[in-house]
């Protein structure tokens, strides 16, 4: 499984792609949505966790022009918000399985990773 | 006058509600940070319990990662408290850099969302008497329809100077920035906080400027 972490917060994705590598997946990780697009074109994944809210492109917006380049990818949608806004918004574009509110344990994040995956 | 006070009265509920909400966002990503940094501890631990060697010098860069995220998040929940007491300070004599750097940091999240910079101009004193929440309050609705008409990269510089019995407040926008079109929008949904500030909006589009009157002493 191949997975693509995008938020501005570097630190945070940095740190869950090493947790996610030590647990058998191949994680590669941007801040922001031209560096997603980029790699997107030349890198194939599964499965992108985007956060909602991204400097200059919010992660809805981005899953848009993500599935352009990668028809099959699956989206995660993560946010620190957990507002009504953000909830209505995601659950309308991936299904309300396909949210997390930041901060998120690793266990779950596993789950709903493989249960997409295999889908 | 008592029906333009219950308007500023909302609209400060509404510059409230939207300062907490990206302060407990930026307060959420510390905490993430924290959660992945020590669960990535708790991994570590549980490769050496396996026969992994622990490495110290990794442990003491996560150390220094939770120390300096709790620190951000104690900076941010400082400010959201200053916030949080601003809003019931009475007309007091202010130094406006003051004003600007607290709505600079409040409003810096929401900027960098947008692709714009917020700085503040020299470091000259002019001093400013009114609630330095409404000041701010109408400082950020100039910001914040900036922010819907920035399409990136975008700048700001707020400044002041004294001019006889006022103090003039400048937002110096990036060359071609619809300052008019900022300054109808914050004249229209700023008005009650432009009374209460008994201020004048006046705009230099040529100079990409914004100004905002203020008495030097405010006047019940």
């Amino acid at each position: 499984m191949r997975v693509l972490l995008v938020d501005d917060e570097e630190e945070l994705v940095s740190t869950l792609a090493e947790r996610l590598a030590m647990r058998g997946i191949t994680a590669s990780w941007v801040t922001g949505y031209r560096a997603a697009l980029d790699i997107v074109e030349h890198e194939p994944f599964d499965i992108a966790l985007l956060d909602v809210r991204l400097p200059e492109m919010n992660g809805l917006d981005l899953k848009r022009l993500l599935e352009v380049k990668r028809p099959g990818m699956k989206f995660i949608f993560l946010t620190g918000h957990g507002s009504e806004e953000d909830f209505n918004a995601c659950s309308a574009e991936s299904g309300r399985d396909y949210y997390l509110i930041k901060p998120v344990q690793i266990e779950v994040l596993m789950a709903k990773l493989n249960e997409i995956f295999q889908q | 006058m008592i029906r333009f006070q219950g308007t500023a009265n909302t609209l400060g509920l509404l510059f409230c509600g939207t300062m907490t909400a990206s302060m407990s966002h930026e307060i959420k990503n510390a905490l993430a940070i924290v959660n992945e940094n020590a669960g990535l501890l708790a991994d570590l631990i549980a490769l050496a319990e396996k026969g992994r060697p622990l490495n110290p010098e990794r442990l003491k860069t996560l150390a220094a990662d939770i120390s300096r995220q709790v620190q951000r998040a104690d900076s941010i929940v400082s400010r959201l408290n200053r916030f949080a007491h601003s809003a019931g300070q009475p007309v007091t004599t202010t130094d406006t850099r003051e004003i600007f750097e607290f709505t600079a940091a409040l409003a810096a999240r929401m900027a960098a969302m947008k692709g714009v910079t917020i700085t503040v101009a020299g470091d000259n004193t002019v001093q400013v008497q009114a609630r330095p929440f409404i000041v701010e309050n109408l400082l950020w609705l100039c910001l914040k329809h900036l922010f819907a008409v920035s399409t990136g990269n975008q700048t700001v510089q707020l400044g002041a100077e004294n001019a006889d019995s006022h103090v003039v407040i400048g937002l110096q926008f990036a060359e071609g920035t619809p300052v008019e079109e900022i300054s109808k929008l914050v004249t229209q949904e700023g008005q009650p906080l432009i009374i209460a500030l008994q201020a004048e909006v006046s705009t230099d589009a040529q100079r990409s400027l914004i100004r905002l009157t203020l008495p030097k002493k405010f006047e019940e």
